[in-house]
């Protein structure tokens, strides 16, 4: 029964990669949209899947819950290929795989066929002119799909009532809760209770603090950790976890073993209790763990079940985990029915964010108390005032740079700024684009520049842009970024020394096609390539 | 033939170029091409050198409001 519920679920997420299958010649069109969706938690992921020995890659794949969250992270055109030969009994022709893409596309088929083979999904049989899934991969993911596989694959719903009430409202707030505390204790805020060890053990191997010995006074947070505090929750989550993987080893506890559980996690049910007899021994110990980061929710030690929250069910998903605070401000002005707790939620929130004014001198006033909220500003700020409710501070060239040399992007900067600005700031902000757009529908004319001729007040709309922060510190902050880079580097190889103009277009028009060309100049007939790009570049050359 | 060499490709606007140019003329054998008005080559090694100078060259042209703060 349980596992039934569970294929239907991932069968209607699933299967919608397929439709490309019948519309494979888009992909040379929409190359621009797919670079862009690999983020960059996932390729840390892939990274650590991808450094794996080959011993452990394989056993990973004996997991059909691995199988099915690897297929999730692949980028879509590997998971269109996986797709197409999942089915087939005889290995592929890599000319065909070649024939399945525009030759524009070459590029992101090179990408993704590296990261098959990265992840040895894809191996070539012995004549090596063909391709074939990796066998166990095959197997488990097609049962996954046809949803043969073990009845426990999936983890095993617990069928005994609970006797307390645990809904996702509740398991919503549990998540958030451990989470926040592990985000406030590393920016020093004051709090009723502390982290667990293993949180602060892991905290400082991740580097995101340091301090003599293990105990909580000590600790200090580092600079890596600041730009932790940045990310998405997803990403932080992501780095907590691939740190805990490492520690595991040291602990002698099974990779693959602690592997397959998070994957297991991310595709569980939220709001469903599962029971814990499916789980190997390794992954009960792993338990007081994963509930120590707000993943997973046990009413007690030895319960013998166990709820994921939304921060686990969201591992291996687009979809956000926990709501931002903004996001949440966000939708409680859209959705007037909201509940009680949430809009109690959102006051609180309020008093901590939103309270940031910013002024065209470059001078921030900041309403706030918090230090989680001090602290991350005093990134990008030099602070030059603290009162008890607020902070005052100025931008500068040096403030900006030191954050941009810490790797904060002047972009991040400007959304911080953004979604904490003061409710005034936006206020005046939606009041001045309203004149702007009155004026110009009046005069008939466009301020916002683009297409004059479109009369329609939708359009109008579109190309005005809300300014909550002052344009003129927006550029700078932005041409403070771009001055630090004002040189771009690439590791590479110069080819020159071409006999004619034909062997330099072979090769040149080649590397450009895989993506690796970096400069060329015809009339001199030489060209850039990069380090990665050298050897394919080689190999086609002397195969000419 | 063609031949293949190993280096970093540099992209900067002209005035960095023409930077870049004038600290290989104090300290020889930073460039090894150079490629047009956008693109320069240069040794691997000298990379880090190569933007800190520019970094010093270019932070005497910048006006810094903190600074009568701090005296």
């Amino acid at each position: 029964m349980a596992s039934n519920g569970f294929c239907a679920r991932y069968i209607r997420y699933q299967f919608s990669p397929c439709i490309t299958i019948y519309i494979p010649q888009i992909w040379g069109s929409t190359s621009h949209t797919l670079t862009m969706s690999g983020t960059s938690f996932k390729s840390t992921v892939n990274e650590y899947l991808e450094a794996l020995p080959d011993v452990v890659q394989s056993r990973i794949y004996d997991a059909p819950a691995t199988c099915l969250s690897i297929f999730r992270l692949l980028p879509s055109l590997a998971k269109f290929y996986v797709m197409s030969m999942l089915f087939s009994p005889k290995p592929v022709a890599i000319k065909d795989l070649e024939k399945w893409c525009q030759p524009q596309a070459r590029r992101l088929q090179y990408e993704s066929l590296k990261r098959l083979r990265a992840l040895h999904l894809i191996e070539n049989d012995k004549s090596g002119t063909h391709v074939r899934l990796h066998p166990k991969f095959q197997n488990n993911f097609r049962d996954c799909l046809t949803g043969s596989q073990a009845p426990n694959a999936f983890g095993i719903i617990s069928t005994e009532p609970e006797n307390k009430n645990v809904d996702i409202k509740f398991l919503d707030k549990f998540a958030s809760q451990k989470w926040e505390t592990i985000l406030h204790f590393m920016v020093g805020s004051e709090l009723p209770s502390v982290p667990s060890k293993s949180v602060l053990s892991l905290l400082k191997l991740g580097g995101l603090m340091e301090g003599p010995g293990n105990s909580a006074a000590t600790l200090r947070i580092t600079n890596s950790g600041f730009q932790f505090l940045l990310q998405d929750v997803n990403i932080q989550i992501w780095t907590i976890l691939l740190e805990y993987l490492n520690l595991t080893l040291d602990l002698n506890m099974d990779a693959v073993d602690v592997l397959n559980f998070i994957f297991i996690l991310g595709s569980l049910e939220l709001g469903k209790a599962y029971s814990v007899t499916s789980l190997s021994e390794t992954q009960l110990k792993m338990l007081p763990d994963l509930r120590d980061y707000g993943l997973v929710y046990q009413r007690s030690e030895n319960s013998p079940r166990f709820f994921p929250t939304r921060l686990a069910t969201t591992l291996t998903s687009d979809s956000m985990g926990l709501k931002t605070p903004s996001m949440v401000l966000n939708q409680t002005l859209q959705d007037a029915e909201s509940n009680e707790a949430e809009s109690v939620d959102t006051a609180h929130q309020e008093s901590q964010m939103g309270q940031i004014v910013l002024e065209t001198n470059f001078k921030l006033y900041a309403y706030t108390n918090s230090p989680l909220e001090i602290a991350i500003l005093n990134l990008f700020v030099s602070l030059k005032i603290r009162f008890a409710n607020m902070v005052i501070g100025q931008i500068t060239r040096e403030s900006i740079r030191k954050a941009l040399y810490n790797g904060i992007t002047a972009d991040q900067i400007i959304r911080f700024l953004e979604t904490h600005a003061h409710t005034q700031m936006k206020q005046l902000a939606v009041e001045k684009l309203d004149k702007k757009i009155e004026f110009d529908i009046s005069h008939n004319i466009n301020t916002a520049g683009g297409a004059p001729q479109s009369k329609s007040t939708d359009s109008t709309n579109a190309q005005h842009r809300l300014e909550i922060l002052p344009p003129n510190v927006v550029d700078q902050i932005k041409l403070w970024q771009l001055e630090l880079d004002r040189i771009q580097t690439f590791d590479g190889y110069l080819f020159k020394d071409f006999q004619n103009v034909k062997e330099y277009e072979v090769l040149c028009n080649y590397a450009s096609e895989v993506g690796v060309l970096l400069w060329s100049e015809k009339s001199k007939l030489r060209f850039f390539v990069t380090a990665d790009g050298m050897t394919q570049v080689a190999d086609f050359a002397s195969r000419k | 033939m063609p031949t293949a060499s190993k280096g970093v490709l540099v992209r900067c606007d002209p005035s960095i170029r023409a930077l870049i140019l004038q600290i290989d003329l104090t300290s020889r054998g930073i460039v090894l091409q150079e490629l047009d008005s956008t693109h320069l080559m240069i040794k691997q090694e000298m990379v880090q050198f190569v933007k800190d100078e520019l970094n010093r060259l270019l932070l005497k042209n910048i006006y810094d409001p903190m600074d009568g703060d701090k005296q």
